[in-house]
């Protein structure tokens, strides 16, 4: 019963989806924001520009997909829609990885003064095109799904070495652990509904919910750690 | 052995070092700050161009550091900054 509305009324559901999570990044990047513009930190920087690509991945999906929906764009624009979103999204993920990663890779004293054009990051970005790409070449979103449940599988060992590693000392860091798994989850169900359930709506749903519960966590997270004592 | 210090710690003691004096001439700073004059020189630089502190001239020509409010800032952050770093593995 639950189901059949939710699927009756999915296009304006997806559009309250795009506008939380578009709310919800908007606030991790203006509280992040706030911590790098004081510290000038890299690892801080990378983390911002996650949740920016991620609010801009999803305004665009189901805001621009609202008004083809309603027929206010021209449905030829469809492709470039997804495509946009779907680049953003990939490079969301990859400014995520690489905010665990970054240490290891520019050192502590990196001398790049943009974190958004600097010579890693343009291959993350030829990366996300060469997906992108393929994805247009092919039809749906295969190569995204796929790079995105590796991306996540290698984040959640990542985080949890760093929860081995400071179990007592940081207790968010378990949070962040779980935060990351969830989310490798949800890429893994996406995955599975479209290679073996056949986009299956119910489940669909369900992997939105994950979604959702997911950002909040990131929210939580941020909020929680960031505040004031 | 003690562990290498930090980027940010090693901000956070030369801001500190600042806060407690209100104005500390460059060759006290440097002490305090434990660090190798050029490391010590590349900070200040840093620091200064980032707005967290300043440069002050008596009439006698000799130099001091200032905190600015930036640097007030951070240092009243900085538990929160280094919290979240730490926390979220960063």
């Amino acid at each position: 019963m639950v189901y059949e509305w939710l699927i009756a009324n999915k296009e304006i559901l997806k559009i309250f989806f795009g506008l939380i999570i578009g709310i919800i990044c908007t606030a991790i990047v203006l509280r992040t924001h706030r911590l790098f513009k004081l510290s000038f930190h890299q690892g801080i920087r990378y983390f911002r520009n996650a949740f920016l690509f991620y609010g801009i991945a999803f305004l665009v999906r189901y805001i621009l997909g609202a008004f083809l929906f309603f027929n206010l764009i021209n449905p030829i624009y469809r492709q470039i829609i997804t495509s946009v979103f779907e680049y953003f999204l990939i490079m969301a993920g990859f400014f995520l990885l690489y905010s665990l990663l970054w240490k290891n890779i520019e050192g502590e004293n990196s001398k790049y003064s943009s974190s958004l054009i600097n010579p890693k990051i343009s291959l993350f970005y030829l990366m996300a095109l060469i997906l992108v790409l393929l994805d247009c070449f092919w039809g749906g979103l295969n190569f995204m799904f796929l790079s995105q449940v590796i991306l996540f599988a290698i984040a959640s060992i990542i985080s949890y070495m760093n929860y081995s590693e400071g179990k007592t000392q940081y207790k968010f860091r378990k949070f962040y652990f779980i935060a990351m798994l969830l989310n490798f989850f949800a890429w893994l169900s996406n995955a599975l509904v479209v290679f073996f359930f056949n986009y299956n709506q119910n489940i669909i749903i369900n992997i939105y919910l994950l979604n959702l519960v997911v950002f909040i966590l990131f929210l939580y997270g941020v909020v929680k750690v960031t505040e004031l004592k | 052995m003690t562990k290498k210090r930090e980027r940010l710690q090693v901000i956070r003691d030369i801001l500190d070092s600042i806060r407690k004096t209100r104005n500390i001439k460059p060759t006290r700073l440097l002490y305090s700050s434990n660090l190798s004059p050029q490391m010590f020189k590349e900070y200040v630089n840093e620091l200064i161009g980032k707005g967290f502190m300043k440069i002050d001239i008596d009439k006698k020509d000799k130099k001091t550091f200032l905190l600015t409010q930036k640097g007030f800032e951070f240092l009243q952050e900085y538990k929160v900054i280094e919290n979240f770093i730490e926390n979220f593995g960063l």
